[in-house]
């Protein structure tokens, strides 16, 4: 979540918590069919941004790391909630109030999906957000027509803005990802390294960034170039 | 002292129960020995003119809509009313009359916020075969208000233009008369809303705030099933209206009496008036959504890029609008103008999803759908040629398109022999060199078949 204070003289202070600090939009490596949808997350706060934007794709396609990334750009008034962990907490409860928000991020509705009193609540949340313009980005695994959900009101509810597709990481794009993230920490990923990882290491995007953020620290510490050699004594392959 | 504001009691207790320990710590690293005493706090900031910057995007628009229009401030925001729910706690509360205007009032001011949306008008609404009795009472109401059909009962499936008709004539009430008191609400806001003015000793207000309106306007009543007390309180609401020659329009997702849960006699009144049903859209009437739509956003839309898209994304307006929204991202992102190709490569994981295989059942449902016949007239021994020539045109389909054998096609198209479909083949082979109309045809539902 994200919260913040006012400390003397004005100057603000963020506290981002539960957020990965490394999720923006920036460093986010779109794929061509997805690269639409980027201008529309950071336009989602303007007048002329979409009420509900739906993301939906496997694991490791990068729905929480757009989730969180809206919700730090927008700063104090956004939300991210991972409805996987929250799942055996009272809906209205964690819900109450949330419409007095700028943008809500609801991840991983799947979890929610069949709930009765889950379904319920966040049918109603979508409702008073609706009227109060708190605007929602959201996320699953599969797209709205396809979740569990019982109640037909709030699947109509999810489609209502627009939906993406963010299609799973073939090797190729991985080694994209890896290499254009090694750049982003000024880390120069030679192709071939960057294949050698991906064959190599567990095939979720997400481990093979905390891989490259381990691989970072090493050859910070070493002062090392990333080769295969080095990647293997590292990660001891 | 540092203050952090939550949004609600149980994201301030989760905050509490797990982050506190390491807000202190950072609040200790960055301030040293000077560290401020945290605080956790329920709503928002005040707002500074900084803060006020921030925010103020979402937070002062209005109620935003698939058309992107400007709606009235929603009654949650608004300052004033007596039974309000303040912004920032969310809680229902007795307030002060604010404005000197009103604190001379021996009662207090009850003031109507409509809460409804801008953009949905009667101009807005694309009328279709589906729709057009509903729109034709809504119109009735909103020059009778009261008269006409009191209550209106509009039913229909999700996302087919219930919501958009009652708004509709919300807003004609309130541009005949501007003071009229139009309230617009979903039927669980009533609930929490006398459950509220429950807690709070305060349903004298909450009765007299709810039946001196001029206009009620209820979404989705089914979600008063089960709730006795608010049907108790509904039902009085109502009866108090009706008398009293105010409008009532109730939106609900099936036929009041296949509602369980709900009272007869509230069933029985909800009969008074005039109960019509809204049906999901038929194709004609999708593709003149989507042009409209398209031209509300300015954007050029081909009428065969127009039917692609209606005649895969059959199930409600919601879907279609979305599907467009991308399209038009798409369109904004590459700089490319709308066509058949864009629609595909934009739409790639919709049409994955929508995309049928190509049956013979498939083939005779959209042949039927396009040229506004029934699939029972296909295969019927009618030989008028406002049935022969779609069903020509859909053997010659069945032909090009699935690997049935001659004999198979005939049989489908209601037992006939194949040379009939040879023959078919033969005579639209020749009308699609010597008629456009038939090429056109032909063109389209080939399009709209194959992805």
């Amino acid at each position: 979540m994200s919260v913040s204070s006012a400390a003397p003289g004005g100057h603000q202070l963020a506290l981002n918590v539960h957020l990965r600090d490394d999720a923006t939009l920036d460093n986010f490596l779109a794929t061509e069919s997805v690269a639409p949808l980027l201008p529309q997350l950071r336009q989602q706060l303007e007048p002329c941004g979409e009420p509900v934007i739906f993301l939906h794709g496997a694991g490791g396609s990068g729905k929480s790391h757009l989730l969180q990334a809206s919700c730090h750009l927008a700063g104090e008034g956004a939300l991210y909630l991972p409805l996987a962990e929250l799942l055996d907490h009272p809906p209205d409860a964690v819900l109450a109030d949330m419409e007095n928000l700028a943008l809500v991020c609801l991840d991983d509705l799947q979890a929610v999906a069949g709930d009765e009193t889950w379904e319920q609540a966040l049918f109603h949340f979508f409702n008073r957000a609706r009227a109060a313009g708190c605007r929602l980005l959201l996320a699953a695994d599969a797209a709205p027509r396809h979740l569990a959900v019982q109640l037909a009101d709030l699947r109509s509810r999810l489609g209502w803005g627009i939906v993406y597709h963010l299609p799973d990481s073939d090797d190729e794009h991985k080694c994209r990802v890896l290499a254009f993230r090694a750049g982003r920490r000024g880390l120069q990923l030679p192709p071939e390294v960057a294949r050698f990882i991906v064959v190599r290491a567990p095939r979720a995007l997400p481990e093979l960034l905390d891989i490259l953020a381990l691989l970072d620290r090493h050859s910070l510490a070493e002062q090392r170039a990333l080769t295969v050699p080095f990647v293997k004594r590292v990660l001891d392959w | 002292m540092l203050t952090l504001f939550a949004p609600n009691r149980f994201i301030k207790d989760f905050v509490a129960n797990k982050f506190s320990g390491r807000i202190h710590e950072l609040v200790r690293e960055i301030e040293g020995d000077h560290a401020p005493d945290v605080v956790l706090q329920i709503g928002s900031r005040p707002q500074t003119a900084d803060s006020a910057a921030h925010i103020a995007p979402a937070a002062t628009q209005s109620a935003p809509s698939g058309a992107g229009g400007f709606a009235l401030e929603p009654v949650e925001r608004a300052s004033g009313p007596v039974l309000s729910r303040s912004a920032s706690q969310g809680s229902y509360e007795r307030r002060a009359p604010t404005s000197p205007a009103n604190s001379h009032r021996a009662e207090p001011a009850v003031a109507h916020q409509p809460g409804l949306s801008g953009s949905f008008t009667f101009d807005s609404f694309v009328e279709g075969k589906s729709n057009q009795l509903a729109l034709a009472a809504a119109r009735q109401v909103a020059e009778n208000p009261g008269s006409a059909y009191n209550p209106l009962f509009l039913y229909g499936g999700v996302g087919l233009g219930k919501t958009h008709l009652m708004h509709a004539v919300g807003n004609a009430l309130r541009a005949q008369k501007p003071d009229a008191k139009v309230v617009y609400l979903h039927s669980e806001r009533f609930v929490a809303d006398m459950v509220k003015a429950l807690q709070l000793n305060a349903i004298n207000e909450f009765k007299r705030y709810y039946r001196s309106v001029d206009a009620l306007l209820i979404d989705d009543i089914q979600f008063f099933a089960k709730k006795d007390r608010s049907q108790e309180e509904f039902f009085h609401t109502f009866n108090a209206l009706l008398e009293g020659g105010q409008q009532m329009i109730l939106t609900c997702d099936r036929y009041p009496k296949e509602l369980d849960g709900l009272e007869e006699r509230l069933k029985s009144r909800f009969g008074w008036g005039l109960t019509v049903a809204v049906e999901p859209p038929e194709l004609e009437t999708r593709v003149a959504i989507l042009m409209n739509k398209a031209n509300q956003a300015r954007i050029e839309l081909p009428p065969d890029s127009a039917f692609f898209i209606a005649q895969r994304i059959r199930s409600n307006v919601r879907e279609l609008e979305g599907a467009l929204k991308r399209v038009i991202a798409s369109a904004h992102f590459t700089g490319k103008p709308v066509d058949i190709d864009l629609i595909k490569e934009s739409l790639k994981d919709l049409l994955a999803l929508q995309d049928k295989q190509v049956s013979l059942d498939n083939i005779q449902r959209t042949v039927a759908e396009y040229y506004k016949i029934k699939v029972a007239d296909l295969m019927s021994r009618r030989r008028s040629r406002s049935v022969a020539r779609p069903r020509q045109v859909a053997m010659t389909l069945a032909k090009e398109l699935t690997n049935h054998s001659l004999p198979e096609i005939g049989d489908s198209f209601g037992g006939r022999d194949h040379t009939t479909v040879l023959h078919a083949c033969r005579k639209i082979k020749e009308l699609r060199e010597t008629s456009s109309d038939i090429r056109e045809d032909y063109k389209n539902l080939l399009r709209s078949l194959t992805t």
